[in-house]
């Protein structure tokens, strides 16, 4: 392993810089695990292509990621069956199973992008240096996702709103629902099998975060996300004010 | 705000937030379905002030000329705790962001509800170019204090000719509308805000037009001399001490906090002044009003949220009220005589105690 002079203040700080990127890592090839399965659910060979691309892009953010951790000697565990991300992956694979390629736009490029979006702005807010500009970069790259898909999700909703909301309704309880436990502002309640210390939420401060900032944040993200999309603030302000907190 | 280009025009939008942590508590609450349960006030604050200005509830509002008009509300979700100067610029983009949101919903005209108009001090420039209009709502929420003033005066039989009328935010621009529209018909006006070069300007403006005045920055000195106070100023450290027995109170500024600063409400007759009541009632569509409606009869809203109401009936769409200090007595005259065209009066007087009796 090759390794470099970076200095962390503590251990604590080493801990939490090493979490923070195993999560990532972690969640970013639950994106390109996705990714291929949607490549799976769409008939148009550009979009197949598309899909397959974009896997393609997650897997490469997931290997910059690793590669920097591993040049800086970070601790690094990544379980994509752990409580929360198994989660998340099996709700995706229930839409994909059904060839439902929108739903699965959703999760990904709605949902979970969010989530990153936010998480790795802040945390590339929050860092210095290097891993400061590989987050804000990845963050930016992530967002070009979320552009193009609203403009496919948005063009849904246009063609059939009642269904369009039926589903993003029921999409947003399956999922989001984890992602809010996930970040609640509580300890986890088990470990969600990627941290290897304490509770990554509760050791923000080492890193000079919190987690109510950044939940709020990809709280925001998602209810911007979904008024670009189209959707009415009634419907939107209503299944966020019904997530667990 | 991009999205859905196309939605109907709605006539009005209503830009507003809460006055407590609370009341957003009760509020979020009352979305939840009931096998999430409800959250505690911590984890509500934990969310609800990152959450970006969103439409909350569509309405519908009827007049006495069976018109009906279609609106929006939009939360800013400015925090009820960081009203503050240091929270200024963060308000500021609040209120801009919601301004996109009824713009994008397609809304004729916005009415800046509460402390929305405060922050932005008058400058809609940004806004003037497009569809939307925007009015604070000022001159139908000072219609309302002026006929509220003058109904309670008659109840209790104070002549207004021989009162000394205090007016609490004088420099503000309900203020300064009460005072100019009050000019002639009060023996003595008592001026106080915490500005001396404002309040010194505009109490000169006042006597030089032939009234008395007496204007001070301290409040206890005004106090002992006033047979009626109009509060119009947004803080939450006004105390009223030391006062003349009898007074009548209207407590038009936010929060509504002034009863509680007051030790003994003997000899004092308060109420919640700038409301009107919308005679023909209105729907709202998600109905939240039961987990945030709090007055003692239906019906009732701020002068400054019907004043778009009425300027939609009247399809009179513009600026009405806009900036500080532009308040004519013809605009008072002219928007409280189409608010009661359209069946909307002043409010039955109460407090937080519940109506007068
Ligand atoms: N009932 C309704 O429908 C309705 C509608 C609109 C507005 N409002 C409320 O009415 C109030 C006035 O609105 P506005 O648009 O006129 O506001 P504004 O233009 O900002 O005026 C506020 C006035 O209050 C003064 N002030 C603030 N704190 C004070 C204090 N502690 N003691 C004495 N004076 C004080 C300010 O002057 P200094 O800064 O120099 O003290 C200024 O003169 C606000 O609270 C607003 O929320 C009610």
């Amino acid at each position: 392993m090759e390794s470099t002079n970076h200095q962390f203040k503590s251990i604590d700080e080493f801990n939490v810089v090493s979490d923070v990127f195993s999560q990532a890592i972690t969640g970013e090839l639950i994106g390109m695990s996705n990714f291929a399965s949607l490549s799976g659910t769409i008939d148009d060979p550009h979009e197949k292509m598309e899909a397959v691309e974009h896997a393609d892009s997650e897997r490469q953010h997931a290997e910059g990621f690793l590669a920097y951790a591993n040049k800086i000697g970070l601790n690094v565990k990544i379980n994509l069956n752990g409580e929360y991300w198994g989660r998340v992956r099996k709700v995706f694979l229930k839409y994909s199973e059904k060839n439902d390629f929108i739903a699965c736009l959703i999760i990904q490029e709605v949902m979970l992008e969010a989530y990153a979006i936010a998480m790795y702005s802040d945390v590339g807010k929050a860092l210095k240096g290097g891993p400061s500009k590989l987050f804000i970069s990845i963050a930016d790259e992530e967002k070009e996702h979320m552009d193009h898909s609203t403009e496919i999700l948005r063009e849904e909703l246009e063609k059939n709103p009642p269904e369009f909301l039926k589903k993003f309704e029921e999409i947003h309880y399956d999922c989001m629902t984890i992602l809010a436990e996930f970040s609640a502002t509580s300890k986890c309640e088990s470990s969600c099998g990627v941290c290897q210390g304490d509770c990554l939420k509760l050791s923000l401060d080492h890193i000079d975060l919190d987690v109510t900032t950044m939940r709020g944040n990809a709280l925001a993200l998602y209810a911007k996300a979904m008024d670009n999309i189209g959707i009415p603030g009634e419907k939107s302000i209503q299944w966020i004010a019904n997530l667990p907190a | 705000m991009s999205a859905n280009h196309k939605l109907e025009q709605l006539d009005f939008a209503v830009i507003g937030h809460q006055e407590s942590w609370n009341d957003i508590k009760a509020f979020i609450n009352g979305m939840r379905s009931d096998d999430v349960g409800d959250l505690s006030l911590e984890q509500v604050k934990n969310t609800f002030g990152y959450i970006p200005p969103r439409s909350v509830f569509k309405m519908k509002v009827r007049s006495k000329t069976d018109a009906l008009i279609h609106g929006v509300y939009i939360e800013t979700f400015i925090e009820p705790d960081k009203l503050g100067m240091q929270h200024l610029r963060t308000n500021i983009t609040k209120v801009n962001e919601a301004i996109a949101v009824a713009q994008s919903l397609n809304a004729k005209i916005i009415a800046l509800g509460g402390f929305t108009s405060i922050v932005l001090e008058g400058n809609l420039s940004t806004f003037n170019t497009t569809e939307t209009k925007i009015t604070t709502g000022n001159s139908l929420t000072a219609a309302y204090i002026l006929k509220g003033i003058e109904k309670a005066s008659k109840k209790f039989n104070v002549d207004l000719k021989s009162s000394n009328v205090l007016i609490i935010g004088a420099t503000g621009d309900i203020g300064m509308a009460c005072t100019n529209y009050l000019k002639g018909s009060v023996k003595n006006f008592l001026l106080c805000a915490r500005n001396k070069r404002r309040l010194e300007k505009f109490s000169n403006e006042i006597s030089e037009g032939g009234c008395s005045v007496s204007y001070d920055t301290d409040l206890s000195r005004l106090l002992p001399q006033a047979d009626i106070i109009i509060s119009a100023a947004s803080s939450n450290d006004i105390a009223i001490e030391h006062y003349k027995k009898p007074v009548i109170i209207c407590d038009a500024g936010y929060p509504k906090n002034l009863e509680l600063k007051i030790a003994k409400t003997e000899g004092i007759s308060l109420f919640h002044g700038g409301m009107g009541h919308i005679g023909y009632g209105y729907d709202f569509n998600p109905d939240y009003t039961k987990h945030f409606y709090r007055y003692p009869l239906p019906h009732i809203g701020h002068g400054c949220v019907l004043e778009a109401v009425v300027l939609a009936f009247e399809n009179k769409f513009e600026n009405y009220s806009n900036g500080k200090g532009n308040i004519s007595n013809l605009k008072i005259d002219d928007i409280y005589a189409m608010s009661i065209k359209h069946g909307l009066e002043l409010a039955p007087f109460y407090n937080s105690k519940g109506l007068w009796t």
